[in-house]
């Protein structure tokens, strides 16, 4: 049986995927040139916030709780240097914000592993491009191609959010 | 029209976060070319993808069964929502509207499994009402909340009735006679009780001579004849739908109690076998016929459900006249009615001019005038007092006429079922 808090009160922590998230952020704001060495402060701060959000017992609130960490993610992202660790973590970080995203404590618990097929195909393709980067050569040609695909695949997704139906093939 | 094209997939609030997020990161490793950013785009770009491709290829069906329970004013909806296979239970998010007319602060409680969403819910009436709770919405959505849809169900509105307790035993109250039907034919075999009015289930203690052979031989069950002695009557029930001085909102309030005691009486009637009619007069007369037995429980209960108020008034005169061509005279004949209006509006004169006898029950408005009132304390206390004298006048008014009860404790109405046991009175009204 999984029951869930009613509306207005708090809602409890579901701490591994919060765990999770705080390490992921908390590593990648450490490896990012954030000013002033700030990025382990403001991102594990950001992802507080956020749980606070989502567990507090304001329910108006709730459904704007990914902000919060999603901004620090992309503050920390924007500042971090060229390097295979800082990429690492970064995919990471993705990762563990689906985690936790499928965590919310709003639900019936188990949502992170009953979201694994969707989390995985992200993962798989996030293994597959760290691998790449890190084992293949890399010039200033690569770039441009990755920057055509890159415009390429912004059109495909533009096109499929703007028409979900496009997923919607009925059963035979 | 297929399945999927009504109850479309669609996007959760978290997916533009994610795509806008993604597509900014990606742009922005474009520009500085620094792929950092991008591997952080991926897994947000990805997800939205991933979960369109996971969600359900069709509106998911769902079996819906509910139940209401809790008595007076007490409504507790009990329910469980049984996804098809292959949809997980703890994927779908139940909603539970409150009807109007109920109230209650609580949000329902749910319990998820894989199987099935368990929803409890308490409310309460606050007078009595006729209200018709909707079939939950459900829907699915993806554990990451980037996708949704609309499941489908064939459950049906359930209708809760509440009405003051009393009225379960009024149907004991012996009616005046039981008359014939318009067109109706009597029959000349006159039994041991009086003329035969129709066949029942025997009762152990029915003699023989009583038992319907020859029917109970068609039916495969015992079933009896059952004499018009035996009978208690029949009755027509009134509704007035017209509009008052008091406003929409306060009449709509009225005739939803209104409503409440026409279910209850009708209910409590038909239980014992009487013959019960149905009026509902707005602008015009909207009848349900004299019949008794559970299927005129279900016409009349619908009728009801669908009275509405009228936005005209019309004369007491059409409403006579109307009731005249559906409803022989001489049926005892109970007017809900505010009597808020003038006393030229009454339909009592107009039908006891044709014959009927009448009972007229007029839900106040002073209760509910008193809890939508801005004034002071005592200034409410002096108006309160105030309004009471003017109601009693108007009552006393209408009892010139036909016996009045004034209906102001919404969940007792034993004054009026007093009334009905005293036989004397009665006639003399």
């Amino acid at each position: 049986m999984n029951a869930v808090p009613r509306g207005g009160t708090r809602k409890p922590v579901r701490p591994f995927s919060l765990a999770l998230l705080l390490l992921t952020v908390t590593g990648l704001g450490y490896l990012s040139g954030f000013p002033g060495g700030a990025g382990v402060v403001v991102a594990p701060a950001a992802a507080l916030v956020s749980m606070l959000f989502r567990s507090g017992p304001w329910d108006e609130l709730a459904p704007y709780a990914p902000v919060p960490v999603l901004l620090a993610l992309l503050l920390e992202a924007a500042f971090a240097p060229v390097d295979f660790g800082t990429e690492f973590f970064a995919g990471l970080a993705g990762v563990a914000f689906l985690v936790w995203l499928a965590d919310d404590p709003a639900r019936p618990a188990g949502g992170p592993l009953r979201a694994f097929p969707t989390i995985a195909i992200p993962s798989l393709a996030l293994g597959v491009a760290w691998s790449s980067a890190l084992f293949l050569p890399a010039g200033a040609l690569p770039i441009g191609v990755a920057g055509a695909l890159l415009v390429f695949a912004i059109a495909a997704v533009a096109i499929l959010v703007g028409r979900p139906a496009l997923f919607d093939r009925e059963e035979a | 029209m297929r399945a999927s094209s009504k109850h479309p997939l669609r996007w959760g609030p978290v997916a533009p976060l994610l795509v806008l997020s993604s597509v900014a990161l990606m742009l922005w490793a474009v520009v500085t070319r620094n792929p950092v950013p991008l591997f952080l785009a991926l897994p947000l770009l990805l997800a939205p993808i991933a979960s369109g491709v996971e969600a359900p290829r069709r509106p998911p069906s769902v079996v819906i069964e509910e139940t209401v329970g809790g008595g007076g004013a007490e409504v507790q909806l009990r329910g469980v929502v049984r996804p098809e296979t292959g949809i997980d239970g703890r994927d779908l998010r139940v909603q539970v509207d409150r009807p109007s007319g109920l109230v209650g602060a609580t949000p329902p409680m749910f319990t998820w499994t894989p199987t099935e969403v368990r929803f409890a819910v308490d409310w309460r009436a606050p007078e009595p009402t006729i209200v018709d709770i909707r079939v939950p919405a459900v829907v699915w959505q993806d554990p990451l909340g980037v996708v949704e849809r609309e499941a489908t169900s064939t459950a049906e509105p359930i209708v809760v009735t509440r009405y003051p307790p009393e009225l379960l035993r009024i149907g004991t109250v012996r009616l005046e006679r039981t008359t014939a039907l318009p067109g109706e034919t009597r029959s000349h075999r006159v039994g041991e009780s009086g003329e035969f009015h129709g066949i029942r289930a025997a009762r152990p203690d029915d003699p023989p001579r009583r038992i319907n052979w020859r029917a109970s031989a068609r039916a495969g069950r015992p079933l009896a004849n059952e004499y018009e002695l035996e009978k208690t009557g029949d009755i027509l029930i009134l509704l007035d739908a017209r509009p008052t001085p008091l406003g929409p909102e306060v009449d709509e309030h009225l005739f939803s109690i209104a409503r409440a005691a026409a279910i209850g009486l009708s209910e409590s009637f038909l239980a014992v076998k009487a013959r019960v009619g149905l009026g509902v007069f707005g602008e015009f007369l909207d009848a349900v016929p004299l019949s008794t037995g559970r299927t005129q429980r279900v016409r009349i209960e619908d009728a009801v459900r669908k009275a509405r108020l009228a936005s005209v008034s019309a004369p007491p005169e059409r409403c006579a006249v109307a009731v005249r061509r559906h409803f022989l005279p001489g049926i005892t004949t109970i007017i809900l009615s505010s009597l808020v209006d003038e006393t030229w509006s009454d339909l009592t004169p107009y039908l006891r001019r044709r014959g009927y006898p009448v009972v007229v029950v007029s839900p106040s408005p002073l209760p509910l005038l008193a809890a939508r009132s801005q004034l002071s304390p005592e200034d409410e206390q002096l108006a309160g007092r105030l309004l009471h004298l003017i109601r009693r006048a108007r009552i006393a008014r209408a009892w010139e006429d036909a016996p009045a009860i004034d209906w102001e404790t919404f969940w007792s109405l034993g004054n009026f079922v007093d009334f009905l046991r005293r036989p004397r009175t009665r006639r003399a009204g």
